[in-house]
This record gives C-alpha cells, structure tokens and sequence, in this order.
C-alpha cells in the first residue's frame, strides 16, 4: 500500500496538472489549505480558499467553467453533495457545464466526527443527475490516473477520495474511466468491490477459499458510468453476488449491479453496506466497517449464510 | 432606517410603453407568464442592452462579450423582448412563448435561448455564478464584464449574501449587481433596508429610481469597472407592475394571465 494518502495525492496532482494547464482552478472550502500551498505558489491566482460558504463556491465553479476555465472544488463530502445539491444540479448540470468535485470525509471517513460530518448517500444523489461521472479513486495513482483521464472532458466529475487505501496497486494502463478490474478469477460467487473495500473483498476471498468457495472479485472505480458488461459476465457465470461499498444500501452500486443483472436466470445476491439509518456511534473508521459487517470475515459469512448450499 | 421605506418615483413619462404590450401580447398568447415582475425590471434591462452592454446578437457567444446574467428568472419576459429586439431571437421563438416547442418558457434556458447567460428560476443561484464568472475572466486577464439582476424577495436567500461577502473580498470590480427593489420581500419580512445590507458588505451602493432614464444613466456611467476593485450594486427602486395601475402591488397579478377585458384595459394604460 502506497505511503501516500490519497487527499496528498490530490494535492500533488493538482500542482503538477496545474503547472500544465494554465485553465485549471481550485477552490476550496477552508480544508486542505496546507498541502494545496504548493499549487497556490506555482499557479498563483488559480488558488482560491473561498470561504465557509459551499453553495455559493458551487455556483462559482459553475461561473468558472462558463467562462472557460476547468474548475476544482473541493472540500467535505455531505457540505458539497448535500448542502450545496441544487447548485451542482442546476448550476451545473442544467447548463451542461463541465467541472470536477473532490470530496474527502465520504461515508464515515470522518468516523469520530459523528453524523453531521458523515454523507452514505452520495453516491445515489448524484446518479440523479444527468451526465455526471461518480469516480472513487481509492490509491494515488488511481486518483492521478483518472482526474488526468476526466477533468477535461464535458461532463462534471465527482472524485469521492477515501481516507483509507484497498492496498492494490494497479498498472496505470488497467485503470481506465468507466471501465471495471477483474482482480481475480472464480466460479462460485462473485464480490463486486468499490473504494477501499477491495481490500475487503480479497480477505473474504481467502477466508471463502478455505471453505470451498471459489470467489471471484471485481473492482469498481467507476460507478457512473459503471462497467456493467464486466459485472454481467462475472455474475452470468457465478450466479451469485455480493457488493461491497461504503455507501447506504439505498441508491448505491448494490443497486446498479441488480439492475444490471436482473434478466438472468436465478442471480443470488447480498449487501455488504450502510444500513439505511445514520450512523450515531462514534468511534474509528475501523469500528464502524466492524458494525455494519464491512470485515473479510463478515462478507464471508454473509456470503455464506446468504447463499447456502 | 424603518421598514417604512417608500421607493421615490418622479412620476416621469413612462418608459418602454411597446415592449410592456409585447410583453402582455406574449403572456395572454402563451397562457402563462410573470407580467409584474417583468415590468418591474423592463426599464434597467432595456437601458442595459440599448446603452451598456456590448454584445452580439450575430455571434452570442463573442468572448469579449459583456455577461448578463438574469438572476431573477421569472422576470424573463423583460429579456426576451429585448433579446428579440436586437435580433438574437426571431418572431416565430416569440410566437411560441411557452409552447412545447418553442425555445422561451417561464424561466430562460441557457442551452435554449441565444443571448441568455443563465438557466435561472430557483431564486439565489445567479449571482454566485455571476461572481464566478467574473473570477473567471479576471484569471484568463480578460476584460468582460459582468452585469446581474437580482430580485429583492430573491436577497432573502442566503447565498446572496455569501456571494456578496467573498465578491467584494475577491475585489471584483468588473461585476455589478442591480436590486430589482420592488418592495416584494418586505411583503413577508419588512425590515429590510437593503441599501444599509450592501454598505454593511463593503459595496459600492447606489440607490435609484430603476424606472427613471436619466438615473439609469449617471447610475452605470458612474461604475468604474476596474479589475481589481471595489464592486458596485445599484438598488434600483422600481413598482411591481409599474405602468398599469391595475397590475401595480404585490397581489394577484403575480401570475394572472388577463381575460379579454382586462387584456382591452391594460392596452388602453399602455397606449
């Protein structure tokens, strides 16, 4: 697992694609501000800590990209994907602008910081908006690899950066937006992984091998737009699913593989996510995967249970 | 200052009597429409596009081109007279005002309507987007400027304020906002001196009649529009309905559309 954080990797990103691309702007909202300071000396006037004032920093990406430039905004994940909402939905997406959201504190990332600091849901939010891409990069390189790949393109781009690392490191040539990773072959059941829980996945794998299930296990970087003909030709060959993601059951990847999957024959599934309910214990990241069954142990023995032969 | 505030009118000729008939002409063809709030605005977004802004109807997205962003949407019937009066819309988008087809409807689509710069409609979005663009084209050194008309009722939400606050913190003096002052949001909540507001954030305030032409004039003649400076606002003082006694206030004229009698008595007050 890379040393780096994901977060530092955004901020070295962001200098080295801002030192290319005198159209790149960053605002955030009072977070970050020291590891951005790099950016902020070598691209002056790009740099911009707005304010405590989400909305409003929304509505101004937008203004941002209307006049041309291709605008960062970044901060915690409920102030931007559900405080400022409608500005994403309207400033953006109804005009047709193109932009990019970083978020970190997604989920229970900010874990002891209780429910006003958590966002499950924003992966389902923002799928009710047209054409935006839902990108959760969840190594360095990831994160270097797809902002380079989207941040330029038409559409606005949501990049749910996690506060830890699933441990795998990737080629850049395999990480591709929009496109899935097989990270290891099965007959008997198949995890569809998102974010940090990859590194979940392949514990449970291991676990399920000793007891003779031959798991195989896909990651999901992308979950709009998600490869959905990796995830049918897996779960056509296994028949049974289990979807591991650091998001509410409601309106998740769990939803989008069902969908995906529903016309074939006899497709078992399972959950491994957020309750629909807040999360109202405090505690460590590591306590809240404990709770809600996101362990390689727990995924193991909801497989099992789940799909008993 | 009390929430006695009156708007000062000087009761002069009144102003853009075609375009207050075109607009009722629209409303009454289309069913639907906003004909107070248009009025109220018509006069300052008329003497924006005949004596201030710098655009092209030939080629809507010039890039050195003044932005005009309509923050208050359901008064587009006041931009789309004007947009179709120096030719960025044709006859027939006028004729389909509200239509399935047509390209104009109660709140104008950017992606729809050449000349406008905003899909407006949900109060309290168009002024931090202005505010962004005018950051925008400051970072590229460019020298557009940037105009937004914002509504009194509108200024109850509270990103008017957040914009405002980092607007005149980033120094964007090529950005003016003008206040639709109708007196529509002291309806709910009078005390409300929004002059004091905007002084109180460090703007540039001028107060005005928005229906008097010579006020209009010294008003925007006197914005410096410097890159880096303080920005203005002109709180225009202006009556909701302005121009027809029966459609003058705050009451059920909002969103009426004129039966065949009223349509004959406002053509009359406008003749």
């Amino acid at each position: 697992m890379s040393a780096k954080q994901v977060r530092q990797q955004f901020a070295d990103t962001m200098l080295a694609v801002g030192q290319e691309d005198p159209e790149l702007v960053v605002m955030v909202g009072d977070i970050s501000h020291g590891i951005l300071q790099p950016f902020a000396k070598a691209c002056p006037g790009r740099y911009y800590n707005a304010g405590i004032l989400e909305p409003t920093m929304m509505s101004m990406g937008a203004g941002l990209a209307r006049a041309g430039l291709y605008p960062v905004i970044h901060t915690i994940a409920p102030f931007l994907i559900e405080r400022a909402f409608e500005q994403i939905k309207l400033d953006f997406c109804y005009h047709g602008l193109h932009g990019n959201i970083v978020t970190v504190g997604s989920a229970f990332d900010y874990a002891y910081l209780g429910c006003t600091h958590h966002c499950y849901g924003d992966f389902a939010l923002m799928k009710t908006l047209q054409g935006v891409q839902i990108t959760y990069p969840s190594t360095p390189v990831e994160f270097d690899t797809l902002f380079r790949q989207a941040y330029r393109n038409t559409a606005l781009t949501v990049y749910r950066v996690p506060g830890s690392q699933h441990g795998v490191d990737f080629p850049v040539s395999e990480i591709r937006l929009g496109k899935g990773i097989k990270v290891a072959d099965g007959r008997d059941l198949t995890l569809v992984a998102t974010g940090p829980q990859l590194k979940t996945a392949l514990g449970a794998r291991d676990i399920l091998a000793g007891r003779g299930w031959d798991a195989e296990v896909l990651y999901v970087h992308t979950i709009r737009p998600l490869d959905e003909e990796l995830i049918l030709a897996s779960v056509a060959k296994t028949g049974r699913v289990v979807v591991l993601e650091e998001h509410m059951r409601s309106g998740g990847l769990g939803d989008d593989v069902l969908r995906t999957t529903r016309k074939l024959p006899s497709v078992q599934y399972a959950s491994a996510s957020i309750p629909d309910a807040f999360v109202r214990a405090y505690g460590s990241y590591e306590d809240h995967c404990e709770a809600v069954g996101l362990t390689a142990g727990g995924v193991a023995a909801l497989a099992e249970r789940e799909f008993r032969r | 200052m009390s929430h006695a505030i009156k708007a000062v009118h000087r009761g002069g000729r009144l102003l853009n009597r075609d375009l207050r008939r075109r607009i009722v002409d629209m409303v009454v063809a289309g069913n639907n429409g906003h004909i107070p709030s248009a009025f109220s605005i018509l006069d300052i977004v008329t003497h924006l596009y005949d004596r201030v802004l710098s655009v092209d109807p030939d080629n809507p997205q010039w890039s050195e081109r003044d932005y005009f962003v309509l923050s208050k949407g359901h008064g587009c019937l006041a931009l789309y007279v004007n947009l179709h009066r120096h030719g960025f819309i044709t006859d027939e988008d006028v004729a389909q005002f509200c239509r399935r087809g047509g390209i104009l409807g109660e709140h104008p689509d950017v992606n729809k309507v050449p000349g406008a710069e905003a899909s407006s409609g949900s109060l309290g979005h168009g002024f931090s987007y202005a505010v962004g663009i005018a950051l925008g084209q400051r970072i590229k050194g460019a020298q557009n400027r940037v105009f937004v008309l914002i509504g009194d009722g509108e200024s109850h939400e509270g990103t008017v304020w957040e914009a405002a606050h980092v607007a005149r913190n980033l120094e964007l003096g090529k950005l003016c906002v003008v206040v639709d002052w109708n007196q529509s949001g002291m309806q709910l909540l009078p005390h409300d001196d929004l002059p004091a507001k905007w002084r109180a954030f460090g703007w540039n305030t001028l107060v005005i009649d928005g229906h008097d032409e010579r006020d209009l004039r010294a008003a925007f003649e006197s914005v410096r529009f410097a890159s880096r400076g303080i920005p203005t606002v002109i709180v225009a003082k202006t009556v909701k309905g302005k121009g027809v006694p029966m459609l003058e206030g705050h009451g059920m004229w909002h969103h009426r559309i004129p039966n065949a009698a009223e349509y004959a008595s406002i053509m009359e007050a406008l003749s």
